[in-house]
């Protein structure tokens, strides 16, 4: 097992990208006080365990959306992504338009007035007050569990980049993440991740936007980049978002619109956005009603505009990368880079950064990516925090305590689920292949939980058991579909229809059977089973609730007057893309 | 009561917001001009001196929000 290492010469190994000059230090250890900073500054106003977790539940509009959109911009997606790019070419663009935008208007819209109304401390508490607590149950547990475990692939991820940019030190890595992480986390609850959320969201654009800007510059603008990229790959299929999207056997990504449309723009998408307390939480956190619809419809204009700084720049990579020699650099997937020495298709962020950046701009961009990762952890471990503390500890060890008791049960998870991150953290760097398990898991519950949820908020006639059940079954067939198509590759043209299907349309087709089994389960087994009585669904279900006034008067205060702009400007997007 | 920070503190979160580019852009200016006066580092497209420009636009940003949510009496 890797060491901390105690001398700083050591951080420092032979084989790496580049290296910091004493000005990236600096940019990056002021980004490390302000954070710090900030933990010690908010930790007054974190007493009460509503303040610890729920940040008071006192953030406009603006705090929470921006906090929303940054909870899901971490780095792992940032460089996946831009690798996916180069990869795959603008298809990739998808995850961040239909695989985002329809479900963040429905939340903001639809959803969060059941949330926001029904006064829920989370998504399990959610499905406490619909379903009982055997839902809450299963769902609270494993989203635990999974947060834990994704927050230490989050810490081995950084670790992973620092050393291949860097040359750092692992443990150095790991450890400086998870402290710092911990500290301010622990001191100042939701509000301190809050508050570092929408920094790290200037951050990122602060540290990434400039590589864009400079590509398009040095490619002659996106006409001539669309050119080059279809010299450079023989192909015109890399620049088109749906016109290649007929058939599994016309497009880099062997995927069909069906797919793209049902699989990730509904069901991944919608279970995701929806219903992912790591991101709910912090809508949860709004100060009334209109801000809590309003903030996922700010997320999304934001959201839009973020493959300008992760698309383009995988795009860019494919015409103005070179080796040494000034020929073309041609990227690898990961098993090739490591027998060959070449690059990666993940290095392509940090490789176009060090394309463009000097000294300072560097140190900006390492930045970006540092804050990006830590957000990640601190999103995934605050979210941890409030699930064990009310939806495990609190319902089902100690459920009489006082206030205070749970305010200091939340900063004491806090500093252990960091510690069970490391540990997965260093679990990951022994076997790489976990880091897959861990996001294939992840898979598993949130598509089903989409189904159990927005049943549960739409449809007055479902039943506890038929929540339960549904989630169960839809989770169950979510997972023997994965193990069927690992022990046998070739049972991915019965799931996705097709024999020309390749690995990445098994997600979006297992998530829309999943999604379909817990539905049919779930409406089978209400229907089998008595009604809930009316008087009992108030506050939860669609139909049995008065909305209250979110008060808005003037057009342009309401939720929904922006949720349509942003819908017409997506629409637009896909157009000039098509 | 400051933005986002709590019932009790005073700097609000936009501060903050502004506060982490204004001391970046107070690093970065000086250095870009260092670069434009004939040290600019070996990377693409360092003719058009963007340290320099990405200095001056994040101490932009950055003094607007300092200054619009800076700490009052009261």
């Amino acid at each position: 097992m890797p060491t901390v290492s105690p001398h700083l010469l050591l951080l420092f190994a032979a084989q790496r990208l580049t290296a910091l000059a004493p000005i990236d230090i600096a940019v990056l250890a002021l980004y490390f006080v302000i954070v710090i900073f900030i933990g010690f500054y908010v930790k007054d106003s974190t007493n009460t365990s509503e303040e610890f977790f729920l940040a008071g539940r006192e953030m406009s509009a603006w705090i929470a959306g921006l906090s929303f959109v940054s909870a899901n911009l971490g780095s792992l997606e940032l460089m996946g992504w831009a690798g996916a790019a180069y990869q795959y070419g603008i298809l990739a663009a998808h995850w961040y338009w239909i695989g985002a935008i329809p479900a963040m208007l429905f939340l903001g819209i639809v959803m969060m007035p059941f949330y926001y109304i029904s006064k829920t401390h989370s998504v399990p508490g959610y499905l406490q007050l619909r379903f009982g607590e055997g839902a809450r149950a299963v769902s609270a547990i494993s989203f635990g569990f999974m947060t834990v475990l994704m927050s230490g692939v989050n810490m081995y991820s950084m670790a992973l980049v620092m050393k291949v940019v860097l040359g750092w030190n692992i443990s150095f890595s790991i450890w400086i993440g998870a402290v710092t992480v911990a500290v301010y986390v622990m001191l100042g609850g939701l509000r301190s991740a809050i508050i570092n959320e929408v920094l790290q969201f200037v951050l990122i654009w602060a540290g990434a936007a400039l590589i864009p800007i400079l590509g398009l510059i040095e490619a002659g603008g996106w006409s001539n980049l669309k050119a080059q990229i279809a010299a450079n790959v023989g192909s015109n299929d890399y620049t088109h978002l749906w016109s290649t999207l007929g058939s599994f056997r016309d497009n880099p990504m062997g995927v069909h619109w069906t797919g793209i449309v049902f699989g990730l723009g509904f069901v991944i998408s919608f279970g995701y956005w929806t219903t992912d307390f790591l991101v709910v939480q912090r809508v949860l956190s709004a100060n009334n009603l209109r801000a809590a619809k309003m903030a996922p419809v700010i997320g999304a204009a934001f959201k839009m505009a973020v493959p300008l700084i992760v698309i383009v720049p995988g795009l860019l990579a494919l015409t103005v990368l070179r080796n040494p020699d000034g020929s073309l650099m041609h990227l690898v997937g990961q098993d090739v880079a490591a027998a060959t020495g070449q690059h990666s298709y993940n290095e392509v962020l940090p490789l176009m950064l060090i394309r463009y950046c000097g000294p300072g701009l560097l140190g900006l961009g390492i930045t970006a990516l540092v804050a990006g990762f830590m957000s990640g952890m601190a999103g995934n471990v605050s979210a941890f925090s409030t699930v064990w503390t009310y939806d495990i500890y609190g319902a089902y060890m100690n459920k009489n305590a006082p206030d205070r008791h749970y305010v200091s049960m939340g900063r004491w998870s806090t500093v252990v689920g960091m510690l069970i991150s490391v540990g997965t953290a260093y679990l990951v760097a022994h076997a790489a292949s976990i880091m897959d398990y861990v996001q294939a898991l992840f898979s598993f519950f949130i598509a089903p939980l989409f189904g159990t949820v927005v049943l549960g908020m739409l449809w007055k006639r479902a039943t506890r058991s038929g929540g339960f059940w549904g989630l169960l079954s839809g989770t169950v067939a979510s997972i023997g579909m994965w193990i069927w198509v690992q022990r046998d590759g070739t049972a991915l043209r019965y799931i996705a229809l097709s024999r020309d299907a390749q690995p990445m349309a098994e997600n979006l087709y297992r998530a829309l059977w999943s999604f379909l089994i817990c539905v049919i389960i779930t409406c089978v087994v209400s229907l089998l089973t008595r009604p809930t009585p009316v008087s009992q669904l108030a506050g939860l279900v669609y139909g049995a609730t008065e909305i209250p006034d979110d008060g808005a008067t003037a057009l342009w205060q309401k939720p929904i007057f922006w949720a349509s702009i942003v819908i017409v400007v997506f629409f637009i997007l896909n157009l000039i893309f098509w | 009561m400051a933005e986002g920070t709590g019932q009790t503190e005073r700097l609000s979160i936009w501060f903050f917001v502004g506060l982490l580019p204004l001391l970046y852009g107070l690093i970065l200016l000086p250095y870009g001009i260092y670069e434009a006066m004939g040290h600019e580092a070996p990377t693409a497209l360092n003719q058009l001196h963007p340290t320099l420009w990405w200095g001056i636009l994040l101490l932009l940003f950055g003094a607007f929000y300092v200054i619009r949510f800076r700490p009052r009496k009261g």
